[in-house]
């Protein structure tokens, strides 16, 4: 019991982050969505998973600890905006791109796409240069 | 009186465009009453005097001893009364100096914005309101230097400027927190400096405390900046850059004295300073423009303050601290006035100025013969004690002194040679600036001759320096203009003498001054720190942000997994709880459920399966969540995840299939060994902490829950009334994360192509 969750929890945190790392866009997603698993989990127990009532004061005491539930709560319903905003994202991308590899979606598109979101388009580079050119605008 | 006092000009700063509007430069009547309050400092002078000094204080944040405490003790209250003179006379100055095309709105406003930032600094008894308004001078000047912004030496001097005293900032901003540390209370006046003294962190304190009274008055190797803030406006120069703020730093000085003198730090500030007096006077001289030398004049001076104060002689510091204040702001008003004029500033083009401009010539003659220390004015006063003081303190110092002093004397008299010999001016119809220019140098030109003419007269000079004698503990003697044959007298004889024959030949000595002038420079060094700052930022920031996806994230998760691989095992062979209780048969169910659904997604082929994994995992989850007894989180859990799979499934139609981006083995094995690095370190962490390492808070919710939120479900409590903030903002990031998908959606899914990109 001791040892069983934290496990758990780390094996939802490793297996999301090897997913991220294959750099497919869904597998990037349900990496995200596992990492926030395993973080809720995380949470719950450090708050200490004792298995006593509910947090609901018409039933009998002791209870659990209610602050690590309701600040959870929270994160399980951010992290579904997270997912919704991601998967449109994927689908935008893919229909201007073509592609659902996160790094060719930067580097693979034609050059006027290219040309949007570098200045420079032989050096695609975070430098003082391209920080004055005109942003990247449509479907990214 | 006193909040009232320091607040009035940040308030008028706020209205000043609505007056600069219909009036343009002349709104700098009406504005300049916003040092009215100032003025009227005047009346707590018999309080000061009487040592029981007013005091006034409005709690800021009580909750950390934060509080805007003010205390007009004697020092402070001169320095209040000189910024207010001062004040007013550059505001009436800059109405006649600005001409109409000028940001008149903005001036005023920075201008009263540094008054109100002054007046805060100097009366201020809380270090930490003191630190503020130290800050906020510091960036009134960045923004009153970068004034004329379209020019980059504008922009070059106020960013230099900005960041040497900011960092000076930082510096005080720590040493305000160790003092108060160390000497138990935040208040100065409270302060208790033998506790500071013998704490254990005397020496980093005290470092830090000078480091910011060093950079903010420009010491060597901090000067560097007050030369290039001379960019700024001249009524501006005469203010900040010679009067008020670079004394800011001498003010800690004084204030602090009690926590180094007679100490080796006393030396240290005590060469420091002649150092930097001889060093300002030095470059002073070879300037040929004259606001420049007035520049390293003002260096020169800071660097005898510094001197003074720092070796322990508050009492001839503080009659050269009002004596150079006066003097110094006039000739830079002169200067204004000559700029403005004839067009010019430099010595070369300018002579013979004094048959145009008399009544100019009238005002610059006793203020620069007080700059060289000649009797009967206020400066020759002042240098006499100077001379004594680093008479008492040694062969060396009087030596450096009377060097420093010897060009100070020549470059007053070049200072005033644009007035004397044939005229020379390259525009050609010259004549006196309007009366309102005139006047406010003129004024301080009188305050300077009676300094020196009656110093001893019982409502000028002696009074004026003795009321800052109980606050900084000094005894007040009467000044004299006549000490007798004393040997600083004969100093000063030699310094004239000197002086007159410097001048003669100085243009061998400013030759041979160029000729021996370095390359470099502390400004060389100033400019190589900044570009390397900005190589070495440009560096990290190419080989962090710009590596490709993938390898970002490594970076990001590398030291995770590197804390997880160094104290993953440790943690393991300290936290293991002993005695297992093996996990109740449906943990053990739902768990190997969330692995199998862990494996699943692994090994999916398809995206539907995949997606069956996921929800197999989030399921299982659910079932983890009423066995660890969270209902609600169940609940939610259990919509959000039946939500994300219809979602997931609606968008399928428009995603490609399930792409395995083909990978090195030896990536793919990294890869592996990174995430579950990773895992080890979320799974140390959790079992170190449950051992519980502080009081939990459960308590103060379960038990208001019912009293104060009205509602049994403590969860639920929390979220929508304890953590309401929290949620809402919840609510925010969904209702933008809504907008965002629903603008995403809108967009029409015509491919990027050829002329079609401009509106996508």
């Amino acid at each position: 019991m001791e040892v069983l969750l934290p496990l758990l929890a780390a094996v939802l945190v490793a297996t999301g982050v090897f997913l991220v790392l294959t750099r497919a866009m869904i597998r990037l997603i349900i990496g995200l969505s596992l990492i926030a698993y395993g973080a809720n989990l995380s949470i719950l127990l450090a708050g200490g998973a004792a298995l006593r009532t509910p947090p609901l004061l018409n039933l009998d005491g002791p209870y659990v600890d209610p602050l690590p539930q309701a600040l959870i709560l929270t994160a399980i319903v951010i992290g579904f905006g997270t997912t919704s905003l991601l998967l449109v994202l994927a689908v935008r991308a893919f229909g201007a791109t073509g592609t659902d590899h996160v790094q060719e979606l930067l580097e693979k598109p034609d050059p006027v796409l290219r040309q949007r979101i570098y200045a420079d388009p032989e050096r695609p580079s975070v430098s003082p240069e391209t920080q004055d050119a005109p942003r990247a605008q449509g479907p990214l | 009186m006193l909040v009232f006092t320091v607040f009035t000009p940040f308030v008028v700063a706020l209205f000043a465009p609505l007056l600069t509007r219909p009036l343009g430069a002349r709104a700098g009547w009406p504005l300049a009453l916003a040092f009215a309050p100032s003025l009227a400092l005047v009346a707590l002078i018999p309080a000061a005097r009487s040592g029981m000094p007013a005091t006034n204080s409005v709690a800021w944040v009580p909750g950390i001893d934060l509080s805007l405490a003010f205390r007009a003790d004697g020092f402070s209250l001169l320095f209040a009364l000189l910024v207010a003179v001062i004040g007013v006379l550059v505001m009436i100055y800059a109405s006649a100096y600005l001409g109409p095309g000028e940001r008149h709105g903005r001036f005023y406003s920075y201008l009263l914005l540094f008054g109100g930032a002054m007046l805060g600094f100097v009366l201020s008894d809380n270090l930490i309101a003191m630190f503020a308004f130290w800050e906020l001078t510091s960036i009134a000047s960045f923004l009153l230097i970068g004034f004329w912004d379209e020019r980059r030496a504008a922009q070059d001097g106020a960013m230099k400027a900005l960041l040497i005293t900011a960092a000076g900032g930082l510096a005080l901003l720590a040493a305000v927190i160790l003092l108060s540390l160390a000497g138990g209370s935040v208040n100065l006046s409270q302060l208790d400096f033998a506790a500071v003294r013998e704490g254990p962190l005397f020496v980093p304190t005290l470092a830090l405390l000078l480091l910011a009274a060093l950079t903010k008055s420009a010491q060597v190797p901090f000067h560097l900046w007050l030369p290039t803030a001379m960019e700024a406006p001249t009524p501006i120069s005469a203010f900040l850059h010679s009067a008020t703020m670079v004394k800011a730093g001498i003010v800690l000085l004084a204030k602090f004295a009690p926590l180094f003198v007679l100490s080796a730090w006393s030396d240290g500030l005590l060469y420091l300073g002649l150092l930097t007096m001889f060093w300002g006077a030095y470059s002073a001289f070879k300037q040929d423009d004259l606001k420049a030398l007035l520049a390293y004049s003002t260096v020169s001076q800071l660097g005898i303050l510094t001197a003074l104060y720092g070796a322990g002689y508050p009492f001839a510091a503080t009659a050269h601290l009002v004596n150079h204040a006066a003097f110094k702001a006039a000739l830079f008003l002169v200067v204004g006035i000559i700029d403005h004029e004839t067009g010019s500033r430099s010595v070369r083009e300018l002579s013979g100025l004094g048959r145009k401009l008399p009544l100019t010539f009238a005002v610059t003659v006793p203020a620069a013969l007080s700059m060289a220390g000649l009797p009967p004015f206020g400066g020759f006063i002042s240098k006499e004690l100077f001379y004594e003081a680093m008479l008492r303190a040694g062969t060396l110092p009087i030596v450096i002194a009377v060097v420093g002093s010897v060009m100070t004397f020549a470059y007053s008299l070049k200072f005033l040679g644009v007035f004397i010999g044939p005229y020379r001016c390259l525009r050609p119809h010259v004549h006196e600036a309007p009366v309102w220019m005139l006047l406010p140098p003129a004024l301080l030109t009188v305050l300077v001759t009676l300094f020196g003419t009656v110093p001893w007269d019982a409502t000028l000079a002696t009074p004026m320096v003795a009321l800052a004698a109980p606050a900084l503990g000094f005894d007040a003697e009467a000044l004299y203009l006549w000490h007798g044959l004393t040997p600083a007298l004969m100093w000063s004889f030699v310094t004239w003498g000197v002086g007159v024959l410097l001048y003669a030949m100085r243009e061998p000595f400013v030759n041979m001054q160029r000729a021996l002038t370095p390359v470099w420079n502390a400004n060389s060094l100033y400019y190589a720190a900044v570009a390397g700052m900005e190589r070495l930022a440009r560096l990290v920031t190419l080989n962090t942000q710009n590596a490709p996806f993938a390898a970002q994230l490594r970076i990001l998760w590398g030291p995770v997994a590197l804390a997880g691989i160094v104290f993953g095992f440790q943690a393991l062979g300290a936290y293991l709880p002993t005695g297992l209780t093996p996990p109740p048969l449906e943990f053990l169910a739902a768990a190997l459920l969330v692995l199998a659904g862990c494996y699943g997604v692994l090994v999916a082929k398809t995206r539907l399966s995949a997606l069956i994994f996921t929800g197999l995992a989030g399921l299982s989850l659910v079932a983890l969540f009423v066995m660890l007894r969270a209902p609600d989180l169940a609940l939610t859990q259990l919509l959000i995840e039946t939500v994300t799979v219809i979602l997931f499934l609606s968008v399928f139609r428009y995603l490609p299939p399930l792409t395995r981006y083909r990978r090195e083995a030896r990536t793919v094995l990294l890869d592996a060994l990174l995430a579950g690095s990773v895992g080890l370190a979320v799974f140390s962490a959790l079992l170190a902490v449950q051992t519980p390492v502080a009081a939990r808070i459960q308590d103060f919710f379960l038990e208001r829950s019912k009293t104060e939120g009205g509602g049994y479900n403590v969860v639920n409590v929390i979220l929508v009334d304890f953590r309401g903030y929290d949620t809402l903002g919840e609510i925010t990031v969904l209702a933008i994360v809504g907008m965002s998908v629903y603008a995403l959606l809108k967009i029409k899914t015509t491919p990027v192509k050829g002329e079609e990109h401009g509106d996508g």
